[in-house]
């Protein structure tokens, strides 16, 4: 149905999405308007908590430690679980997952399915999975039902539509649901509320994510602030939910310090306006709620993350979309650029990873490594360090296809080589000027300050970059002959 | 599908551990990583939560519901109780209302009202969609975040502080908890506890709209909290 997939699309895709982004100028003012947004409020939202960084230590702790026993931790999630009456079922990849799911809503005739915001349900393409079979699904999130029924893929994992104007909202909804057009913001969320009102009562089956999995209790907590989680969770009789492996924490009173961390990280809200917190099914036969609650536990290569401490932090990352905001070349481009679910610099990370070095490669390069991310991360991933190991890989991956390999590690190592010796270097500047000035002349110095195109040996630098000029005198140059000067007047201080 | 499924697990716990075992190879070159769980770090916040408590639990919930959309009013008595709830519901204008069963529609319901009170039990979906007002009590209160705790084992509050546009819910003062984490540590989600917990900060809320903060899109716009402070 829509174009997403986990795997990037391939960096001539990313080219052309970064290039289509970058020229659009409503794209840029939201996004520029939601970056800056979510950062202000995070900021002030963190000042309300006496040691953040105490809890980001803490929170870090807590994931470290489920990681490196996530077996026992697993075992003993589905064990309460299912203790308390839910049915837990195991997903190996994104296609066990999509049959798991589908042929709970075919057993039980499901015309429809209502869906909460869940990236998991997007990563294994669950919606596309569930129309091959006939079955209807509706996004209830408001965001993310105007791009679904915009066709589009979301370009923020908070607001998944920042990418349209209210006006174009109302062209839609007038296109798609035949309602008159109206621009207020009000009255479009009303136009949602009651074509969702509809779609909800309808449904027999309702999916939806989970933010964490508590071991001791077998307890999931949704997150949310519209409650199309809680309608999702308490309308149909069957309530099915996606939960990546890595979700899983081990105590009921760690959900503490992630309930601070997450909103604040996220929206910058002290709290989000509704926490589901469901543990099993209802436990008389009169009481509200689903009769059923299926736990889909999802791997799609998770497992593989747990196999180095460093790639295993990829797994600590709670969704809260703080690096996204923080990030310059999202700030620039927005998600759909990426060509994957999970966008911006943790999306760097883990889609390499979870789709392969092979398939999207390219991303770990789509940062400037400035370390803003790792900066808001509030469980200290430190994605700067992951993106330099999967270019890493990246590079391994390709050389003995390419040889282009051999030529890379031939010019890092004469760098190295001229970087670490004095006379070298000296001698390797002013053959650099010698070439500059020529280059000045030729008109190869684009503009002032920056070279915007090297030779073709090295043109695959400038391609993406400009080089600052080297300075026409180097300081040390200007150092020696200043020092020359101040002796010949006799050295005064 | 359960023979493939039920193989699924092993084949996941298999490769979690053999990873996991890969990984304790790569763990001597790696600066180690704390080594506590978690719970020896000191938990956070402790001087602000000492600096916020000489402040009053209530005064401090009532600030942060209204930070967050809500408002609360503070009464004395069930009496009290009732009149401030038929202020609300008339103020709004409802016409019908609902509540979770009999006993609280007893308490809560004033007669002169004029207002349709009914109970949950034998209501259709239909109906309970074109109800005004859902009442409902809460469990807990918890005055860090001014947040609203619910708990299915006490009362069938999920559609009812849900699906009607406005949900008034009345609150023992004695029940407001000082933390989130003091909230938590007071459920019971075990097999006599409750399946659904609900942790409720103020009217339903969207900006999914050119971030235009649009309050009530899928639960209720407005929330009221009547809180009774008892005298005795």
């Amino acid at each position: 149905m829509t174009g997403t997939t986990l795997h990037s699309t391939g960096p001539r895709a990313f080219e052309a999405g970064a290039r289509n982004a970058v020229a659009d100028v409503q794209l840029r003012g939201a996004l520029r308007k939601a970056t800056a947004l979510f950062g202000e409020r995070r900021r002030e939202a963190l000042a309300t908590v006496a040691d953040w960084d105490g809890d980001r230590e803490r929170a870090r702790a807590i994931k470290d430690e489920t990681l490196r026993h996530l077996d026992r931790y697993l075992e003993q999630f589905s064990a309460n679980a299912e203790r308390a009456g839910a049915r837990v079922h195991w997903a190996r990849d994104g296609r066990d997952a999509c049959e798991i799911i589908s042929g709970i809503a075919r057993e039980r005739q499901a015309r429809s399915v209502v869906k909460s915001k869940s990236m998991a349900t997007e990563e294994i393409h669950l919606n596309a999975a569930l129309a091959s079979h006939g079955i209807d699904v509706v996004e209830t999130d408001l965001g993310e039902y105007i791009i679904q029924l915009a066709g589009e893929t979301p370009s923020h994992i908070v607001v998944p539509a920042i990418h349209k104007t209210a006006s174009q909202v109302s062209e839609l909804f007038a296109e798609k649901l035949g309602v008159a057009r109206v621009t207020d913001t009000s009255a479009l969320t009303r136009i949602a509320r009651d074509t969702l009102r509809a779609k909800f009562a309808a449904a027999h089956v309702g999916v939806s994510g989970v933010n964490f999995g508590v071991a001791e209790t077998g307890t999931i907590l949704i997150l949310e602030n519209e409650g199309n989680a809680r309608l999702t969770t308490s309308l149909p009789r069957t309530h099915v939910a996606l939960m990546g492996i890595e979700k899983v924490i081990p105590r009921f009173e760690d959900l503490e310090v992630f309930l601070r961390l997450l909103p604040r990280s996220g929206t910058g809200q002290r709290i989000t306006t509704y926490q589901s917190l469901l543990t099993g099914v209802k436990r008389r036969p009169d009481d509200e709620g689903p009769d059923e609650l299926h736990i889909v536990l999802l791997d799609n290569g998770r497992s593989r993350l747990l196999s180095h401490p460093l790639t295993r932090q990829s797994l600590m990352c709670i969704r809260c979309g703080a690096c996204l905001n923080a990030c310059p070349v999202y700030q620039q481009i927005g998600g759909h650029a990426y060509g994957s679910v999970y966008p911006g610099p943790i999306g760097a990370v883990i889609t390499p990873q979870l789709a392969g070095i092979h398939q999207a490669g390219h991303l770990p390069y789509a940062s400037t490594l400035c370390g803003a991310c790792r900066e808001v991360c509030p469980v200290k991933i430190d994605i700067p360090a992951l993106l330099l190991h999967l270019r890493a890989r990246s590079v391994e991956a390709q050389a003995p296809r390419k040889g282009g390999g051999v030529r890379e590690r031939l010019a890092f190592r004469l760098y190295a080589l001229v970087m670490s010796r004095p006379s070298l270097f000296r001698g390797a500047t002013n053959v650099g000027r010698a070439v500059q000035r020529m280059a000045g002349v030729r008109g190869l110095v684009r503009r002032p300050g920056a070279i915007g195109r090297l030779t073709p040996l090295l043109g695959a630098w400038t391609a993406w970059r400009d080089l600052r000029p080297l300075a026409p005198r180097s300081f040390r140059d200007q150092w020696n002959a200043r020092a020359w000067k101040s002796a010949e007047r006799g050295g005064e201080a | 599908m359960t023979a493939r499924t039920s193989s699924a697990r092993e084949d996941i716990l298999r490769a979690v551990r053999e990873n996991l075992a890969a990984s304790s190879h790569h763990e001597r070159h790696v600066q180690a990583e704390a080594r506590h769980d978690g719970r020896t770090l000191p938990l956070a916040s402790a001087t602000a939560q000492r600096l916020e408590q000489s402040r009053s639990l209530v005064a401090r919930f009532s600030e942060r519901l209204e930070a967050a959309g809500g408002t609360c009013v503070t009464v004395t008595s069930r009496q009290e109780a009732a009149s401030a709830i038929a202020a609300i519901l008339i103020e709004a204008g409802v016409r019908r209302t609902a509540a979770p069963d009999a006993a609280l529609v007893a308490q809560l319901s004033p007669a002169s009202a004029g207002i349709e009170w009914s109970t949950l039990d034998g209501m259709s979906r239909d109906q309970l969609f074109h109800c005004d007002a859902g009442v409902t009590s809460a469990q807990w209160g918890i005055a860090e975040t001014g947040t609203l705790v619910l708990e299915s084992a006490a009362e069938k509050h999920r559609l009812l502080s849900l699906v009607p546009p406005l949900h008034v819910a009345v609150l023992r003062a004695d029940r407001i908890c000082d933390s989130i984490g003091d909230a938590l540590a007071r459920l019971n989600v075990g097999a006599n506890g409750s399946a659904a917990v609900t942790f409720i900060t103020g009217p339903s809320r969207t900006s999914d709209i050119e971030l235009t903060l649009t309050i009530g899109v899928h639960g209720p716009g407005a929330l009221h909290v009547v809180l009774v402070e008892s005298t005795a």
